[in-house]
């Protein structure tokens, strides 16, 4: 082989052995590149994805929304230095709508279940909550014990598509289930004596006996349940879930979210901002 | 010849003693369903609850601005007229088709049809949403009109489509429901077409007109005046069909509704507001409806 055919196999040989290397740096560059954090910073808004639950996100007088998720949506996007955008989504379809991409995440009160987590990746809990149950005085008001609504005759009610269904199920195996599209509508089917009680989750059984102690009456004072509350994003960005799970982690041991937790879930200074009784 | 007025519009109302029976018995009806649901219900009316949902008092600005439900009606309204535009344009065009002589627009028509007409609205609405548009929208870069609008263009959008921030949103809504409603009129359009009887077809081929020509001088003036009134029908549905795409979270009238249900406990407050919101665009329309059928029967000819 003569001098230029070795420099060329040189050359050749130089070049392959250099492709190889920046390829593996490719798939680290592109793992990260296409994470939804990359995509909130270059658009410079955040769009979050929630539905309507007394106190997790409501709507006050002005028409604007707020609630315990604005306000930890507003603070993540503070810290990333962009802008929020609340897309305000029907809770059935909430899932899916993450998947086709409609907004970057859900913080909208999602209890954390293996089978949610099977489609979409969780962050590690931002909040806990648990399952209470507000009962028909008239239907059950002579009921002695829990034990008693485990009965196939016994109509519980419970919002379609949330744990709370789950939760009841597990915790009254027999009982007939009724659910319904939003807690309005669970409630008045208790209110008007169709069903025996409601499960949902705290603290709105308690605010709901408060508000109709004639009708209503709570059979338990503890939580029936305990869930775990996370964000919500697509697979296969693990990226913003070590974003998300360390701004969590940061806020939960300064304070912050406790603090805006028992703001909204424990005292009533909020109530003026949703409408005059 | 002049045509005979027709009977409705020439005798006066008489009362007889049926009418005040069933008069009666209306009244009675509605007294007992106010009385029981006074009663029984057991529910607290709070109607000052969502008095500040409908108009709020702006103080910065000194006046009485649209809130939540008044915003979501007319989104509603915008909805219903754009739906009613554009599936009137879609059903127009695929009824042509249908009724066209070369097979290819014959067998699109009939594809869409029969695949939009065999799906239930809610599935339709699902299917749409969740794989059709998220394909769509990237493609024919919606969101980046609304992004890179100029202030006029945005004061355009926000008065004939709702706030420029919900543009893609009301979009997705209008497409979905002038697809699916185009599907019936196309059908309305084509059940006018071929009724018109053969002879007019000869008469105007005799004259030398195109097909073309026929169509548009001879044959549709004479079709519309015969499918106005399933056509009234199918666009007073499309105003409430509007409400079922609240399940695919577009902004309007159900679903802003519900929020506010949901925030204030109010449930039958807010949803009997709301009936008497759709009320008040369906029956505007159906009396508009009701003016241009007399106006063109009273025409004359057949």
């Amino acid at each position: 082989m003569n001098g230029i055919h070795r420099m060329l196999l040189v050359a050749l040989a130089l070049m392959i052995a250099f492709s190889v290397q920046p390829r593996a740096q490719d798939t680290r560059q592109q793992l990260s590149s296409s994470s939804v954090i990359e995509e909130i910073k270059k658009r410079g808004v955040l769009r979050v994805g929630l539905s309507t639950f007394v106190p997790w996100s409501m709507r006050d007088t002005k028409g604007e929304l707020i609630g315990f998720e604005i306000d930890v949506a507003n603070k993540v996007a503070a810290d990333m230095g962009v802008k929020t955008e609340f897309v305000p989504t029907a809770w059935d379809g909430i899932i899916p709508a993450l998947l086709a991409g409609k907004f970057d995440v859900i913080i909208s009160g999602m209890s954390i279940t293996p089978q949610r987590n099977l489609t979409v990746n969780f962050t590690i809990p931002y909040a806990h909550s648990g399952q209470q149950m507000t009962a028909n005085k008239k239907l059950a008001g002579n009921f002695k014990s829990l034990e008693q609504f485990n009965d196939p005759g016994v109509t519980i009610t419970c919002r379609r598509g949330t744990s709370t269904c789950v939760a009841a199920q597990k915790v009254f195996p027999k009982v007939t289930l009724r659910q319904f599209d939003d807690e309005a509508q669970c409630l008045q089917e208790v209110l008007n004596g169709n069903a025996y009680a409601v499960i949902t989750s705290a603290p709105k059984p308690k605010m709901w006996t408060l508000d109709h102690p004639d009708v209503l009456f709570m059979p338990s004072e503890e939580n029936l349940t305990k869930s775990d509350e996370a964000f919500a994003v697509r697979k296969g960005d693990p990226d913003a879930i070590n974003f998300f799970d360390n701004w969590i982690l940061f806020n939960t041991s300064n304070g912050w979210l406790a603090e805006r937790h028992d703001y909204w879930f424990k005292g009533n200074a909020w109530k003026d901002m949703v409408a005059k009784q | 010849m002049p045509s005979a007025p027709s009977i409705a519009s020439r005798s006066r109302p008489r009362f007889s003693w049926i009418d005040v029976l069933v008069l009666a018995a209306v009244a009675g009806f509605a007294a007992f369903v106010a009385y029981r649901v006074n009663d029984v219900l057991n529910y607290h009316w709070h109607w000052s609850r969502i008095a500040v949902y409908l108009v709020r008092w702006d103080p910065e600005r000194g006046v009485w601005i649209a809130n939540l439900l008044l915003q979501g009606f007319f989104t509603t309204l915008r909805l219903a007229i754009w739906g009613i535009f554009w599936a009137a344009v879609l059903g127009l065009v695929m009824g042509i088709f249908r009724t066209s002589r070369s097979p290819a627009p014959r067998f699109a028509a009939f594809l869409y049809v029969g695949l939009v007409r065999n799906t239930p609205p809610l599935v339709f609405i699902f299917i749409f949403y969740f794989f059709i548009s998220s394909q769509l929208v990237p493609l024919l870069g919606l969101e980046s009109i609304v992004a890179t609008a100029s202030p006029a263009t945005a004061a355009a959008i926000g008065f004939l489509c709702g706030e420029p921030k919900l543009f893609v949103n009301f979009l997705t809504g209008l497409m979905c429901l002038a697809l699916f409603e185009g599907a019936y009129v196309t059908e309305i359009v084509r059940a006018g077409i071929e009724s018109i009887e053969r002879g007019q077809w000869e008469a105007g081929g005799a004259l030398g007109l195109s097909r073309g020509q026929l169509l548009r001088l001879i044959v549709l003036p004479q079709a519309f005046r015969r499918i106005l009134p399933p056509l009234a029908g199918q666009f007073i549905s499309l105003i409430k069909t509007s409400s079922i795409v609240s399940l695919i979270s577009i902004q309007e009238l159900t679903f802003s509704a519900g929020e506010v249900a949901v925030t204030t406990s109010a449930v039958f407050e807010v949803w009997m507001t709301v009936a008497a919101m759709y009320l008040g665009i369906c029956y505007p329309c159906s009396v508009a409806f009701a003016r241009l059928e007399r106006r063109f029967n009273s025409r004359g000819g057949s």
